[in-house]
């Protein structure tokens, strides 16, 4: 018999971890004494598990672009560029327990969209970060995914179903989901076609009429001051892009050299510090006017669009040692340490959004329509609708 | 892991035409009790792939669903419940999922998926 074998060769036990509820009792329980001697278990006839192919199924479409920037590039838009690596991925991974900590509150317009959504919704939140929004709304299931594992590991500890995945490649199969959401994601992407591709998928992977919620931070930002904190990238290092970037911000094909700016000291006027990178790219900022020339200086920011920002985050030196990843970080010029703050001051990489700019991404989409968009606490936002 | 998740996972490996479903290599399993949503299940059943969720359930020792199901067994109490236990009672904590095509290991731990690519794979 089948279920015989199956007791004998498989095992579970019951695990008092992570929840209050009682035990389910089932003829199967083995006590943990007998469980720890049957440390690995592989599943005999792991292949039979695997059924052939489900001919109703959505196939995953071929990668399109309906942008030009990547016909010169050579890596496709799933290969992770340098800049995010650096200033997004590891970034994230050193600060991951200090930035839960301030990441609890609930933007009432995403809890908003989420209370809305129909008992028994499957939720797919893509970038969760430390799950703030995960089972937001008790009626809903959610899913979470984020490419930052300790991150990932918050929201498991917290009780959440989640996922180490990439944004620009969810491994999920299409029309799963009743909706989506990406909330302050699609800005950490640093090329265009990087930027469609995560939007393609949030679609894809809900069914048809699920809704895909995103928000991204506005270069209209409210808090003019907070801006001034931020260094605008104005060249990028071909090595440090890799490939494709911003067509409209390169004024040449030939590659840039750059050189690094000598540490300037931070004053009450606002002027942003410098920082020096390590040999492997170096980049050029710009310190900000001082107090008088803000106003004209943000005017000629935004008529240039300047889109790409590094946006500080400051990591107390408490936090740091406890998460180890900075001593590596300062010596890789990853990081720099502000004594006067008594932190480590880490640069996340951010493409912010000018208005129309989500809409633009989606214009080309065939599959979705845009049926909400706003502007909210210097966040651009659009629901998306998948029509088929 | 929960199966529920499971039965949404799909191998993206460069070149893979199917990746679904994943096997799964199983090391440790954890029961947790949650409440049961009839909506829920409801709303879902319609998404899942009955056969993977079966052999799914057969392989981290979970043999009571049937081969078959239709939506009309949704009436049955019975039939949720133990669809439920299926589908979100039961996690492996411990493993791997396999792509079906490449038999490519995405380990496992803590209950955590990790279904990241490297650069090679994209």
């Amino acid at each position: 018999m089948i279920f015989s074998f199956l007791r004998a060769s498989r095992f579970f036990y019951l695990s008092a971890e992570n929840f209050s509820l009682p035990i389910v009792e089932s003829g199967n329980v083995f006590n943990s004494k007998l469980l720890s001697t049957m440390r690995e278990i592989k599943v005999k006839g792991a292949s039979s598990i695997c059924s052939t192919n489900f001919s109703d199924e959505e196939t995953h479409a071929p990668q399109t672009e309906f942008g030009n920037d990547d016909q010169n590039s050579s890596l496709g838009v799933q290969f992770t560029p340098e800049i995010e690596k650096k200033y997004v991925h590891r970034v994230y991974d050193a600060i991951a327990p200090h930035f839960s900590s301030t990441r609890f509150a609930k933007w009432p317009k995403v809890a908003a969209f989420l209370s809305s959504l129909p008992l028994g919704s499957l939720v797919l939140d893509a970038g969760c970060g430390n799950g703030k929004y995960l089972g937001l709304n008790p009626g809903c299931f959610f899913i979470g995914c984020d490419i930052s594992l300790p991150l990932i590991k918050i929201c498991a500890d917290r009780g959440h179903e989640v996922l180490v995945a990439d944004a620009v490649n969810l491994p999920y199969r299409a029309g799963f989901g009743n909706a989506a959401i990406s909330i302050a994601v699609l800005h950490h992407l640093s090329t265009e076609s990087r930027r469609k591709k995560a939007i393609e998928e949030l679609v894809r992977v809900v069914k048809k009429g699920g809704l895909v919620l995103i928000t991204v931070w506005a270069v209209e930002q409210e808090d003019r001051a907070l801006v001034n904190k931020w260094t605008p990238i104005l060249e990028k290092y071909d090595e440090e892009w890799i490939g494709p970037g911003s067509p409209h911000e390169r004024s040449s094909p030939s590659s840039f050299k750059l050189e690094s700016i000598p540490e300037t000291e931070e004053n009450s006027l606002g002027h942003v510090r410098g920082f020096k990178e390590s040999s492997a790219g170096r980049l050029r900022e710009t310190t900000c006017q001082s107090e008088e020339d803000s106003a004209a200086s943000d005017n000629a920011r935004d008529v240039n669009n300047q889109q790409e920002y590094f946006v500080p985050w400051h990591l107390p030196y408490h936090r740091a040692e406890v998460s180890g990843a900075s001593a590596s970080a300062l010596a890789n010029g990853l990081a720099k340490k502000d004594d006067k703050k008594g932190a480590v001051v880490y640069n996340r990489y951010y493409h912010v959004f000018s208005e129309g700019e989500l809409e633009r991404l989606v214009s080309g989409m065939e599959n979705a329509v845009v049926v909400d968009r706003f502007f909210d606490k210097s966040n651009w936002c659009i629901i998306l609708e998948k029509t088929s | 892991m929960r199966l529920l998740t499971h039965n949404m996972l799909s191998s993206n490996v460069k070149g893979v035409t199917n990746g679904f479903p994943l096997g799964i290599e199983v090391e440790k399993v954890v029961e947790k009790q949650v409440e049961l949503s009839a909506d829920f299940l409801i709303n879902i059943f319609s998404k899942i792939e009955w056969k993977a969720l079966v052999d799914a359930s057969r392989a981290v020792g979970y043999a009571e669903l049937p081969d078959q199901a239709d939506a009309s067994m949704l009436d049955s109490d019975e039939f949720l419940r133990k669809f439920h236990h299926a589908l979100l009672e039961l996690h492996l904590e411990e493993g791997a999922l396999l792509c079906p095509e490449t038999g490519r290991r995405f380990p496992v731990n803590k209950g955590i998926p990790n279904m990241l690519l490297h650069e090679d794979e994209v």
